[in-house]
């Protein structure tokens, strides 16, 4: 990291292709994929809590944790076509990543209507199954994504 | 090679377009119900079709267009004219016993957002316009010889929405939302200026989901009954906020204290004595969101004591299972009620019939207020019908009496809420959405028809 910062300030100005590749900026959608992946992991949490306890409290924990995730989603998507056309820093391989992130996305806007239901069954069972589901599909991508990112990191 | 990726990656872009727009097709292509003849939910014995959880339910509000030039259609034998219009959405009426009638009009306290869907909910409910301000105000109308009113006046303001009125010899009761207040009132008064007494606080905010209170005294005066809804669809709001709700509760005159009379009746929005029997009856609003045809909406007799499901159970033993934990015991005891209305027609006005004035075949009988549905397709409700009574029970299928609330496209013209039957044996209807108060009235005598105002 260190290093990409001296040399971005050291060749600055330099017209060289390989160095107009280093002087990427780091992407913007990062830390906003992040944010949504822990509420969805927060409503997964608060899901299982009013399962094991069904106080509506908890219920309403859940929708708006997976609404606020939503939101955080759609905010990551328009950051992401900002950083694909300011040519900004993106994991690669990028492929992965983004169809597991549209599923887990795709499955918590299911989720919201679900647990926009009345009553217990806005959870139990369809809601926190979809939950868990979604924190799945989100781990399972991260792990794919590093496991590709670590193969090509070794095999270049 | 940089190069090569990033045009891989933006070819990723439109696939993603296409998967998203897939989806959220699917999801509001479930709105496509298969709702059954609302005739086979009508009487004793419903037809209950199977639950269904939604995952997005169904909204299915009537546009607002208003009558304009229009009136609404009424039965054989019968005519209908504008008592008086230019109200703010008037909800009940009430007949004093000089023949002056009271409109109430009313709204429900601004609902608590507690879930996105709270939001969905506003949003859709005011193009329904139940979104009204609340004048929280009674109006009286005298109406003079031939049925068009002669006086209008505030009866009483600044009320806190309020529904029922019942008069006990001098005693004007008015139940707000969160109580029952006492007013003096003289034979012939047109306005009261005394400040009320509290005789009970009646369970309102800060939810307040069903704020409609219906009130009714009994026959000798000593005890008022009192319609209180539940706090939520199907206690979503947590079973805490339910407390004494759901209920019709009895409550001493003298004293102020209550007793829960019946309990487990979702939404209670009006009661009525039988004549004959002298029985208390009530028409309910059951629950939403398992199917267009679940749960049908009733009229019933209404016994000490009785549980009538809500919200364990519905049509006596049919679980819910969205509510958690489950009350076996008090299921187990559920009454199924009398007389089915069909689902989602909302009943918000009921009057028992024992004037002379309309044709035979209404004397004895029940007519009812059906607000219309906003959650199902097609629309039900929209219309006052009228159920026979033979010995104190219902005889026969809902009668049709007033329709044309809703124009050709399903916009609603107008909504009839209360109902009462006034001194010369004319029916009454409010309606919430056109402004206006409806007198039905027997097409016999010469009476010309000629809206006021």
């Amino acid at each position: 990291m260190k290093h990409v910062a001296i040399t971005e300030t050291t060749f600055m100005g330099d017209t060289n292709s390989r160095s107009s590749a280093r002087r990427r900026r780091r992407p913007l959608h990062r830390m906003l994929v992040s944010f949504s992946a822990a509420y969805f992991a927060g409503a997964l949490v608060t899901d299982i809590v009013y399962w094991q306890m069904p106080d509506v409290l908890w219920e309403r924990f859940s929708i708006w944790l997976i609404l606020a995730g939503l939101v955080m989603a759609g905010l990551a998507t328009v950051a992401y076509v900002i950083d694909l056309a300011g040519r900004r820093r993106i994991e690669r391989p990028a492929g992965p990543r983004v169809v597991g992130y549209a599923l887990a996305v795709l499955l918590s806007v299911v989720n919201a209507f679900v647990h926009s239901r009345d009553g217990y069954t806005a959870v139990v069972p369809s809601g926190v199954t979809l939950s868990a589901l979604v924190v799945v599909v989100l781990l399972f991508t991260a792990w794919v994504g590093m496991a590709l990112a670590n193969r090509q990191r070794v095999g270049a | 090679m940089m190069h090569a990726l990033k045009i891989a990656r933006s070819a990723k872009l439109p696939r993603l377009a296409a998967l998203l727009v897939t989806v959220a097709g699917l999801g509001l292509a479930g709105c496509d119900d298969h709702a059954g003849d609302p005739k086979m939910q009508i009487g004793a014995s419903p037809e209950l079709p199977a639950l269904q959880q939604y995952l997005m339910p169904p909204m299915r509000v009537a546009k607002v267009v208003g009558w304009g030039e229009e009136t609404p259609t009424v039965a054989q034998g019968l005519q209908v004219h504008a008592l008086a219009t230019g109200f703010e959405h008037p909800r009940s009426l009430y007949v004093l016993p000089n023949g002056d009638v009271l409109v109430v009009e009313s709204n429900g306290p601004k609902a608590p957002i507690s879930r996105p869907k709270d939001i969905i909910t506003g949003w859709v409910q005011s193009f329904a316009g139940a979104k009204a301000k609340d004048a929280n105000r009674i109006t009286l109308l005298r109406a003079n010889g031939d049925g068009t009113p002669e006086l209008r006046t505030t009866f009483l303001d600044h009320l806190n929405s309020p529904f029922g009125v019942a008069l006990v010899g001098h005693d004007l009761y008015v139940a707000n939302t969160d109580a029952i207040v006492r007013y003096p009132y003289q034979d012939g008064q047109t306005s009261i200026t005394a400040a009320g007494t509290k005789l009970t606080d009646l369970p309102g905010g800060p939810i307040d989901h069903h704020w409609t209170k219906a009130l009714l005294a009994s026959p000798d005066g000593s005890k008022l009954y009192v319609g209180v809804g539940s706090n939520s669809n199907i206690g979503e709001n947590g079973i805490g906020a339910e407390y004494e709700r759901a209920a019709i509760w009895e409550v001493d005159r003298a004293s102020g204290a209550h007793r829960i009379f019946a309990s487990g009746v979702r939404n209670p929005t009006g009661l009525q004595w039988e004549p004959e029997t002298r029985k208390l009856w009530a028409i309910a609003n059951e629950r939403d969101e398992i199917g267009p045809d679940l749960v049908p909406d009733y009229l019933t007799s209404v016994r000490d004591g009785g549980f009538y499901g809500w919200p364990y159970s519905y049509y006596g033993q049919h679980l819910d299972p969205r509510i958690v934990p489950q009350r076996p015991d008090l299921v187990a005891t559920a009454i199924a009620p009398d007389y089915a209305l069909s689902s989602h027609v909302a009943p918000l006005g009921v009057a028992m019939y024992t004037g002379t004035d309309l044709p035979e075949n209404y004397h004895g009988g029940a007519f009812v207020g059906e607000h219309g549905s906003w959650n199902r397709t097609p629309l039900n409700g929209y219309k006052v019908v009228f159920v026979p009574f033979s010995g104190g029970k219902p005889s026969g299928p809902a009668q049709d009496v007033v329709t044309g609330f809703l124009d050709a496209n399903d916009h609603a013209r107008g909504r009839p809420v209360g109902l009462a039957v006034d001194r010369r044996g004319g029916l009454l209807i409010a309606d919430d959405v056109g402004n206006t108060v409806w007198r039905v009235s027997s097409s016999k005598p010469v009476a010309p028809p000629k809206p006021a105002s």
